[in-house]
């Protein structure tokens, strides 16, 4: 897996090509309207990928997606209504949002932390033998995916370095064992070796637990490669939606991020 | 007696008033670990807690009775102070949130006067009279129960944080809210438990004091300034701290009152506010807390 | 900040209505103590001295954004200058304002050294530490201070030449002292100190960068500060003729903070409000009971945080905002996000500059997409 693949050519053969569908999606922070109304829809078991510049409304999107921002419009998540709900709530239904800066728990140790991602099954008054167990199952899945945070597992999860903790973060998330996975800006502030192989990661959970994944990213190359399905965002608004490998051929990404303007080619 | 007799004499008398200042100033550390926030009214939950559990007893209740159910009283009144009067004001700028406790402050006070009046009240001692003797330093019954009540209170937050995972989820919320929230913690809740946690902590603090001290409603106010010392100390975010500063601040009082003659008893107040002001200038993060990005 | 804006407006129609209010305001001060009954008056010489301290801390609290939870103490030392001065040396009254007045700004200029180290929480802490400890301190200085029993000196009495009685007199020295000491007050906000302070308050780090010189505008505000409250005890002095440590215990620094937040912070005749109420609300609820002004005090200072963070004196601003803002309102609220709805309405621009973006310019779009308003103020614990 570590020739640089084109995009991902073969479909997630999806029976359900809604499992995730935004409509009209409109968000922002007290005054400032970030989010235009968006349409996009993602099939089950698919990793989606948006692209655009800084400031373009690619955080907003995910943090509207797990109830971290207000918004208007609609996103369901197998036909259940995402908007309006807190970002527990969310959780509950599903959606595991790994933040921009990680947001994991420095005080805590890695397996602490891995834990309270299976607080959901686990928490105040759930547990129990077989609970336990498949918490410990999890934890092992986990480890699997990141042999690092095994190493790791007792330390304090603020000594770890960003990758690591980038690791955590996503590793957190999975013992929620989410049904919507959302990846906030996983590159940031990593070196291009860790990248590739976070994404790697994220190919082969992917693949292996069919987890839907919906990716914001800088890196357009790295996302493109893991991405079925692509989208651009500019200044709130989509500006180029398509397969990953298509776009990837497409040569507008790189356009907009020249910052030409493409808006006159919506893409329907 | 001789001068180390007597000496070692003051330093157990102050580790007795320490773990008093010690277990307050615990209850302002879980409040400030969940929330950020810095009490100011956490000497007067204590105090009214206390009152709860004088009212028991004069009502005929037997004081072991009486502790539990206003340790449980106490909990549920930080619940739903935390509900009623910090929620709102959560994320507010600092001051705000400093003013709203400040008014819980005044409010609690007055309103132990309006219900209880301001007259002193005689607390039952719990702990036999008399002592034992350890190479001529007397220990008083009073003074060991006291620091063995913190310790027990110590050790069983110590469980709770470490080996239960209610405790792992407060922490993970002490540490980071939002991404609590994302791993689907009701934060919310978490916060209102922290808040009933400290105040029941607190209670200890002031059932503990109040045979000493007497009954009123100004009883805490001088303690609650020793355990800020304290916890200043030991630094705002650590439990740990909280108990050695507060033991620290008991003795440095004792000793500052028993030994330097421009102090003495009466300027003993003195002692914890040189403490504040010198671990703030010289490590504001406390023995014992992480050194924290300071503005300014 | 919408009220200094208003009031600091330079409109004409404006400033001709001001000016007509003043004038009113002046005819009215000035007639009082004609028209009421001396005990009356004296009632409103109190309240006139405490809107001087009150101006005092609402320069450090409510423009400066630091909390002194010990501005008792510095009142103290005003009031306990004047009657030592007075009950050692034969001097005249007036003698003992400058320097309680100098002696208050320098001890304030001491406090403000560590103050500038130590981030508003605990510059509360320190502060509330200092009240509790000076009354013992006051005691402890019997030979000086007449310890517990306290100093009794000579009221401020009438010359003859002024026809007036005792209580008409002081309410005339103390209208003037607190008179100059508003306006003082206002100058020194509109001054390049009070734009400074602002800055500072709204956005330490911004108004850092912008070459605000932090450490210096902080301590002076301090220094200010105290002056103030030293001139207000002084006055205290003057008219009541007795000081004792017991006068100005820590419930005193509580009071004129309580009395600040329930008048207006940064507002600037906020203090006057604020100061009737300290007079009045124990003199009416005492009749109650001797706890009822601490359950009124207590209540009014958190609704207050809750519901009118700009106090008293911002009430009508914010009835007119709030109807203005009627229609556009209802699209509005669906962008906040939960935890801002539950929050007070403080302005909203302070807040979010108050955030961490130091890294990034305004300007940048970036911003929105980086932080979210209202989130929890936590990042320095990550």
């Amino acid at each position: 897996m570590s020739e640089p693949t084109t995009g991902r050519t073969e479909s997630a053969e999806s029976a359900e090509p809604d499992f995730l569908k935004v409509s009209d999606l409109h968000a922002g922070y007290g005054q400032a309207r970030v989010l235009q109304g968006l349409d996009f829809s993602v099939a089950r078991g698919e990793v989606c990928a948006i692209l655009g510049p800084n400031g373009a409304g690619k955080t907003t999107t995910l943090r509207a997606l797990c109830g971290m921002v207000r918004g208007r419009g609609s996103v369901t998540l197998n036909g259940t209504e995402l908007l309006g709900r807190s970002p527990e709530q969310a959780a509950r239904l599903g959606v595991a949002h790994v933040p921009e800066g990680r947001g994991t728990f420095n005080d805590l140790t890695v397996e602490e932390n891995l834990r309270i991602g299976a607080h959901l099954r686990t928490g105040l008054g759930r547990r129990g033998r077989a609970g336990r167990a498949a918490v410990a199952a999890d934890l092992e899945r986990i480890y699997d995916y990141f042999p690092k945070l095994r190493q790791r597992s007792r330390q304090a999860a603020g000594s770890l370095s960003g990758g690591e903790q980038q690791m955590l973060a996503i590793g957190r998330a999975l013992m929620l064992r989410p049904s919507l996975l959302l990846l906030d800006e996983p590159s940031l502030g990593l070196a291009p070796l860790v990248t590739r192989e976070l994404f790697e990661i994220v190919r082969a959970v992917n693949e292996e637990e069919r987890t839907t994944v919906v990716v914001v990213e800088q890196n357009a190359q790295l996302a493109l490669d893991v991405a079925h399905q692509a989208h651009v965002l500019e200044a709130g608004r989509l500006v180029l939606s398509g397969p990953a490998a298509q776009i990837r051929e497409d040569g507008q990404v790189a356009e907009v991020y020249l910052g030409v303007s493409v808006s006159s080619r919506k893409a329907g | 007696m001789s001068a180390v007799t007597e000496f070692l004499q003051q330093v157990t008398e102050g580790l007795g008033s320490g773990a008093v200042y010690a277990s307050l100033a615990l209850a302002l550390v879980l409040i400030h670990r969940f929330t950020g926030i810095v009490n100011f009214a956490q000497g007067e939950l204590a105090m009214i807690s206390t009152y709860v559990a004088w009212q028991l007893v004069a009502s005929g209740m037997s004081f072991w009775l009486a502790l539990p159910v206003t340790l449980a009283v106490s909990f549920a009144g930080g619940m739903l102070i935390e509900r009623i009067v910090i929620r709102p004001v959560q994320g507010a700028p600092e001051l705000t949130v400093v003013i709203v406790t400040v008014g819980l402050f005044v409010f609690v006070n007055a309103m132990a006067g309006l219900i209880w009046s301001f007259t002193v009240k005689d607390f039952p001692q719990q702990f036999p009279d008399g002592g034992i003797d350890l190479a001529g330093v007397r220990v008083d019954w009073s003074t060991l129960g006291i620091i063995g009540v913190v310790a027990v209170v110590m050790g069983l937050l110590y469980l709770l944080f470490q080996h239960i995972s209610a405790g792992l989820v407060m922490r993970a919320v002490a540490c980071n809210p939002a991404s609590a929230r994302l791993a689907g913690i009701r934060v919310s809740r978490v916060l209102m438990l922290g808040w009933g946690l400290a105040a029941t902590v607190g209670a200890v603090s002031g059932v503990l004091v109040a045979p000493v001290l007497f009954l009123e409603p100004n009883m805490m106010g001088g303690v609650l300034i020793y355990a800020f010392a304290a916890a200043t100390l030991g630094g705002f975010d650590s439990p740990v701290g909280a108990v050695v500063g507060g033991l620290f601040v008991g003795v440095a009082e004792t000793l500052t009152g028993a030994y330097v003659d421009v102090v003495g008893a009466d300027l003993k107040v003195g002692v914890p506010l040189v403490i504040i002001l010198a671990v703030l200038l010289a490590r504001p993060q406390g023995l014992f807390g992480r050194a924290a990005v300071e503005r300014a | 900040m919408s009220t200094i804006v208003a009031t600091l407006g330079t409109d004409r129609s404006r400033r001709l209505r001001a000016a007509l209010t003043v004038l009113l305001a002046a005819a009215l001060a000035v007639g009082a103590p004609f028209y009421f009954a001396p005990f009356q008056v004296f009632q409103l010489t109190m309240v006139l001295l405490y809107a001087v301290a009150l101006a005092g801390l609402n320069l450090l609290v409510g423009f400066g954004g630091q909390i002194s939870l010990g501005h008792g103490a510095f009142f103290a030392a005003g009031a306990y200058t004047a009657a030592v001065m007075l009950d050692r040396y034969d001097i005249g009254h007036l003698a003992t304002l400058p320097v309680a007045a100098a002696g208050c700004f320098l001890l304030g200029l001491g406090f403000g050294v560590p103050a500038l180290r130590l981030r508003g929480l605990y510059l509360a802490l320190v502060t509330l530490a200092f009240a509790v400890f000076l009354p013992p301190l006051l005691k402890r200085l019997e030979p000086v201070t007449g310890g517990s029993m306290g100093l009794t000196v000579d009221k401020l009495q009438p010359p003859a030449w002024s026809g007036l009685a005792e209580d008409q007199w002081m309410y005339f020295v103390v209208l003037a002292v607190t008179a100059v000491a508003l306006l003082l007050a206002r100058n020194l906000l509109r001054s390049r100190v009070g734009r400074a302070l602002l800055a500072v308050r709204d956005n330490e780090s911004a108004a850092e960068v912008m070459g605000v010189r932090l450490a210096l505008h902080k301590t002076l505000a301090f220094a200010w500060s105290a002056m103030f409250a030293g001139v207000a005890g002084c006055l205290y002095t003057w008219v009541i003729g007795f000081v004792s440590p017991d006068s100005f215990s820590f419930v005193l620094s509580i009071t004129l903070l309580a009395g600040l937040v329930v008048g207006g912070l940064a507002s600037l005749y906020g203090p006057l409000l604020g100061a009737a109420f300290v007079m009045y609300v124990p003199s009416v609820s005492q009749d109650v009971s001797e706890a009822a002004p601490g359950v009124v005090f207590g209540l009014l200072i958190i609704a207050v945080m809750f519901v009118a963070p700009t106090g008293l004196a911002g009430l009508p601003g914010r009835v007119r905002a709030a109807v203005a803002d009627r229609l556009p309102r209802t699209t509005a609220g669906l962008d906040r996000t939960p935890e801002t709805e539950s929050a007070p309405d403080t302005e909203p621009e302070s807040r979010a500059a108050s955030e961490p973006s130091a890294t990034v310019t305004p300007a940048d779009p970036a911003v929105v997409d980086a932080e979210p308003v209202g989130a929890p103020p936590r990042t320095e614990k990550e």
